[in-house]
């Protein structure tokens, strides 16, 4: 398992008012599958998301990626973790806009003080087709070239898992498709282990695996060990 | 409308805080400087309104050439006779008040700054003084000193001081603590009483007067007899009564401190000019980043006067609050002030805190004033928002209009600042009116700058930045890029206080090394008698022990004294023709030799129809007029001489001028000689000493390093201010950036790395204020100096250095905040804001 979570709860607010995002989610995310979270505004896909990236501390329960139990760590540990283990995409792409496109990918390997791997970055970019662009600005980029840049640059640092939260939600149907079939290709090609949010029944069906949430909780899809 | 004033501000607290704080520091030093100087003014004329109640007529002699006590030459006693022969008066008394004296403590330490010996008044109407402890001094070696003096050394009645004035040191027992109506001290200075004769003979004005007090006979109007003595007496004393006596000395005070008043004006003034840039760019960055919200309250249907108003709001409020504050702060700098003068030994007297409603009237204003005047640009930009912005995601307010008008905007500032500077500089009406221009000057070469800055920020940003390595440096240099106007004003603020420090450390270090050539090019002595502070002049008898010590060859005493020829002061200098050839040379001093009563040399540059042959009349201090006739012309590279030169003898018997400012001594002998020069003056003259030409170069260097620090300290004022300014728009973008930082957060930038990227921002902001203001403060000294023939201009580099690291670290203090702020974001709470 690269991905565990067990019996995690998060709750927000106290009595009355306490809304519980998270109310006893088991999940357990195998290397090299593509994931996806689906189910109604609100239950809960962005909180699991958070707390299992080690964005969130859960109010109670366990998480471990690759091993590491995410829980434990403090501030600077959790951000180590995060540059090196952990790949994000934005539904917002939230790129860096005083950076070019190649300085956004390379932003986590130049965060950790690394010098990139050329020919797997040289692969990269050639994977999201973005070798013409890469001296540019995100502002003068379009959508989807913006989140191509996203998935790059979550793909830079050779994480152990990736986590996108509705990574196609601000792009047309054309970027969507092709921001989807990178994500595949990373999990085919290279590996990689992909946890994806999204309300689009189309997108998902490009996952292994999807899971469902309702009220906090897993209803349908990958609880314990499968 | 109101209402969303008053919502916007409480939503922006820190930065309200901030800029308020910009307003209030410069307030703070205005209302302080007030209420400072206010306190000493009514302290003073009660002090003097009570010394002079019961006096109806008081003589004392015409100051002529200049009210400096020091130079003014005491009355003949012969004019207490004709005055107590006047009709209508009943009695008359003469008094002792000099200024020349040393007092002290037994065991030869010097008390205070300066030293005042005042005679005993035999009419206890007359008398200045009331007896706090003891008795007032009846016979020759006894002598009442000061409350203050009393208490600082603990000295008690039965104790011994030493006083040293025109006569050697000599030992006085204390039999009486006085204080002045009521005050402890009068200025610092220690206050010795002595019998009148005693007085006299050691100020050396035996058988003369400082002043005349005299009662008239009751029922005969004071003014009456006032004119009748005017008459009698001549032009050459003064006739007062009682009353006009006091309002002249206290006027006196308040001429004196004037000069103290407008010199601490005018660093408030610097420090409201840093505040405004920094309330300027606020309230540029709030109104860009605002845009939306100004989109939104136009589409709802305000109307641009309604925009207009509601930044202007925030404005007039913030300088009202901005003004509170810094009247407040002021009356606690009023005391602190007092606290430092007393500190380094001027106790000034207070009978109790003086806050006029002209001190809260000019400051409110002042700090009103200078925050809309600074308000007017971004809310006129406010206006400018059209409807539509709300709609658009990211709107950035337009600044295509304010780039297109700026640069020819900075070039006419520039050379509109070059022009008024030259004409202050080089212009020869008032000298006050000459200050004005030059400063404006400045200040619009200031403006000039700043405007034309933004288009320097990218190269020298890069160059700042360069050094810095990693990610964290690449990312703080763009986002000190990003916005180049913001940066630019920001700097701004800075460049202004490092400017003037720049400035002020190139003219001390000028005048050190004027000093330096003058001293080690012009003397020829081994050793220069000066007094211990420097410039005070000193008893001639000095020089008289000085040429009796073995190994003392020659020396030669120099004064320094004014007059007056037509409407027009002049500077002059005495000395001693046989010897003064000898001991200095500068050009053309040799013909001094030739010096004799009633003739002159005087400068090349003084006044181009004083020909050699040609005729000088000199009012002198003693109200006569002197006529001297040029021998001849100097050109002194050393600018030891002022511009007229006559002999010793004549300075003392027409111009009152019998004490040296300095002696020039050839000797032999080295060392030992010097200790037994200065073995001598210790025992006679302890105000004195003696110095080779090294240590006479250190000793006046560090009187020029004393003013500059107070100078320093001033401006310490501006540059905290625009540290402020750092502060704020730091925070303000990092508002701006709180999605980007949560990314950076998110994808592994450690707390560590966020607080050096903001670090990295300040410092390139505050070096980018330094390296301008070290800049434009050499420009602005090599402007200065240009109209100064023979200053000669040094430039320190050590110095211009050092203020840049210290531009450094001061941006890496002001990073602190807003480092902290950034670094402490809630990663989620960041990603979701808007
Ligand atoms: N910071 C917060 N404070 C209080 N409640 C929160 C907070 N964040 C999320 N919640 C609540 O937790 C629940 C789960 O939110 P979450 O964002 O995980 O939903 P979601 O499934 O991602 O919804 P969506 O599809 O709309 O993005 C919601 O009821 C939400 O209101
Ligand atoms: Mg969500």
């Amino acid at each position: 398992m690269i991905v565990t979570g067990s019996d995690l709860r998060r709750t927000y607010g106290t009595g009355e008012a306490a809304v519980h995002a998270l109310d006893g989610v088991d999940v357990n995310i195998q290397q090299g599958r593509f994931i996806a979270v689906m189910g109604p505004s609100g239950s809960g896909k962005s909180t699991l998301m958070h707390v299992l990236a080690g964005l969130d501390r859960p109010t109670s329960g366990t998480v471990a990626i690759d091993g590491t139990e995410v829980t434990r760590l403090d501030d600077k540990a959790l951000t180590e973790l995060r540059r090196d283990k952990v790949g994000f995409i934005f539904q917002a792409f939230n790129l860096l806009p005083i950076l070019t496109a190649e300085e956004n990918i390379l932003l986590p390997l130049s965060l950790a003080g690394r010098s990139p791997d050329r020919e797997w970055v040289d692969r990269l970019i050639d994977t999201v087709d973005l070798r013409d662009r890469l001296t540019h600005r995100p502002s003068e980029l379009s959508g989807g070239q913006q989140q191509r840049v996203a998935v790059a640059r979550a793909l830079a640092s050779r994480p152990a898992v990736i986590f996108a939260d509705e990574p196609t939600g601000n792009l047309d149907s054309s970027s969507s498709r092709e921001v989807l079939e990178l994500l595949r290709k990373a999990v085919d090609e290279f590996g990689q282990t992909v946890v994806m949010v999204t309300h689009d029944h189309d997108a998902a069906k490009i996952a292994d695996e999807i899971i469902e949430m309702a009220d906090g909780k897993i209803v349908n899809g990958h609880g314990p060990a499968a | 409308m109101t209402r969303v004033v008053l919502r916007g501000l409480l939503a922006r607290r820190l930065r309200l805080g901030l800029t308020a704080f910009a307003v209030a520091l410069g307030v703070t030093l205005v209302a302080g400087t007030y209420v400072f100087t206010d306190t000493i003014n009514a302290s003073f004329d009660t002090i003097f309104t009570k010394a002079y109640e019961k006096t109806d007529v008081v003589v004392s002699p015409g100051d002529a050439v200049n009210g400096q006590d020091d130079n003014r030459a005491p009355m003949p006693a012969s004019v207490l006779d004709q005055v107590r022969s006047t009709g209508g008066i009943t009695n008359a008394e003469g008094g002792i008040f000099d200024f020349g004296a040393t007092v002290l403590t037994p065991k030869g330490k010097k008390i205070g700054q300066g030293g005042i010996v005042a005679s005993r008044r035999d009419n206890q109407r007359y008398e200045l003084f009331d007896v706090a402890e003891g008795k007032l001094p009846s016979t020759a070696g006894q002598v009442a000193i000061d409350k203050a003096t009393a208490d600082r050394k603990h000295l008690k009645v039965g104790d011994q001081v030493l006083i040293a004035a025109q006569t050697p040191k000599q030992a006085f027992r204390i039999v009486g603590i006085i204080r002045i109506q009521g005050v402890d001290s009068l200025g610092g200075s220690p206050v010795a009483m002595l019998t009148l004769p005693e007085a006299q003979r050691i100020t050396g004005k035996v058988g003369k007067l400082d002043e005349i007090d005299a009662t008239v006979r009751k029922g005969t109007d004071p003014q009456t007899v006032k004119r009748e003595l005017t008459a009698k007496l001549g032009p050459s004393v003064h006739v007062r009564t009682g009353k006009e006596e006091a309002a002249s000395q206290s006027k006196d005070i308040r001429d004196n401190l004037g000069f103290l008043q407008t010199a601490l004006l005018a660093f408030a003034g610097i420090s409201l000019f840093v505040g405004a840039f920094i309330i300027f760019n606020t309230f540029s960055i709030t109104v860009a980043q605002r845009a939306r919200e100004f989109g939104l309250l136009r589409t709802l249907g305000a109307s641009r006067a309604q925009v207009l108003r509601s930044v202007l709001g925030e404005g007039l409020f913030l300088g009202f609050a901005g003004a509170v504050i810094g009247i407040a702060l002021g009356i606690g700098l009023a005391a602190g002030l007092r606290a430092l003068f007393k500190a380094i030994g001027f106790e000034l007297p207070s009978n109790g805190t003086v806050i006029a409603s002209r001190t809260i009237i000019v400051s409110i204003v002042v700090g009103v004033v200078v925050t809309m005047l600074a308000t007017l640009a971004p809310a006129i930009r406010a206006t400018r928002v059209p409807p539509v912005a709300a709609l658009r995601e990211g709107f950035v307010a337009s600044t295509g209009r304010r780039s297109r008008l700026a640069f020819p905007a900075s070039i006419v500032m520039l050379l509109g600042g070059l022009v008024l500077m030259a004409l202050g500089l080089f212009g020869t009406g008032s000298s006050n009116r000459d200050l004005t221009l030059v400063g404006v000057g400045a200040g619009l070469m200031f403006l000039g700058t700043a405007l034309v800055s933004p288009r320097l920020v990218p190269p020298i940003a890069g160059l700042i930045g360069a050094p810095m390595r990693g990610i964290t440096g690449r990312l703080a240099r763009e986002n000190a890029m990003r916005q180049p106007g913001r940066t630019a004003a920001t700097a701004a603020a800075l460049m202004v206080g490092v400017a003037l420090v720049a400035f002020a450390s190139i003219f001390a270090a000028s005048a050190r090394k004027t000093i330096h050539d003058y001293v080690s090019n012009g003397s020829h002595a081994q050793f220069i008698v000066q007094n211990t502070d420097g410039f005070s002049s000193f008893s001639p008898l000095a020089a008289k022990r000085v040429a009796q010590v073995p190994g003392v060859t020659k020396v030669s005493p120099i004064r320094f004294f004014q007059g007056e020829v037509g409407k027009n002061k002049v500077g002059m200098t005495s000395v001693d023709p046989a010897t003064f050839p000898d001991l200095y040379r500068g050009g053309g001093t040799g013909q001094l030799r030739t010096l004799q009563p009633g003739s002159a040399y005087v400068s090349k540059g003084y006044r181009d129809d004083h020909h050699p042959g040609a005729v000088v009349r000199v009012k002198t201090a003693t109200g006569q007029t002197v006529p001297l006739r040029v021998a001849g012309t100097y050109n002194d590279k050393g600018h030891l001489l002022s511009d007229v030169t006559i002999a010793n003898t004549q300075a003392a018997t027409d111009f009152a001028a019998g004490k040296d400012n300095y002696v020039f001594v050839a000797g032999t002998g080295g060392k030992a000689t010097q200790n037994a020069i200065k073995a001598t003056l210790k025992s006679d003259f302890p105000q004195t000493e003696a110095l080779t030409n090294q240590e006479f170069i250190d000793d006046q260097a560090g009187q020029i390093d004393q003013v500059l620090a107070l100078i320093y300290a001033l401006l310490a004022l501006a540059i905290i201010v625009s540290l402020f300014g750092i502060v704020n728009t730091l925070v303000l973008s990092i508002t701006e950036r709180t999605r980007e930082l949560g990314m950076l957060r998110a994808i592994g930038t450690s707390r560590r790395q966020v607080r050096k990227m903001i670090r990295y921002e300040a410092i390139i902001t505050a070096m980018l204020g330094g390296i301008l203001g070290a800049v434009l403060g050499v420009v602005l000294a090599l402007l200065v100096s240009q109209p100064l023939d023979d200053f000669k201009l040094a430039i320190p580099f050590g110095s211009l250095i050092a203020l840049l690291i210290l531009s450094a670290v001061a941006g890496v203090f002001a990073a602190v905040l807003p480092a902290r702020r950034a670094s402490k974001l809630d990663v989620l709470e960041a990603l979701a804001y808007e």
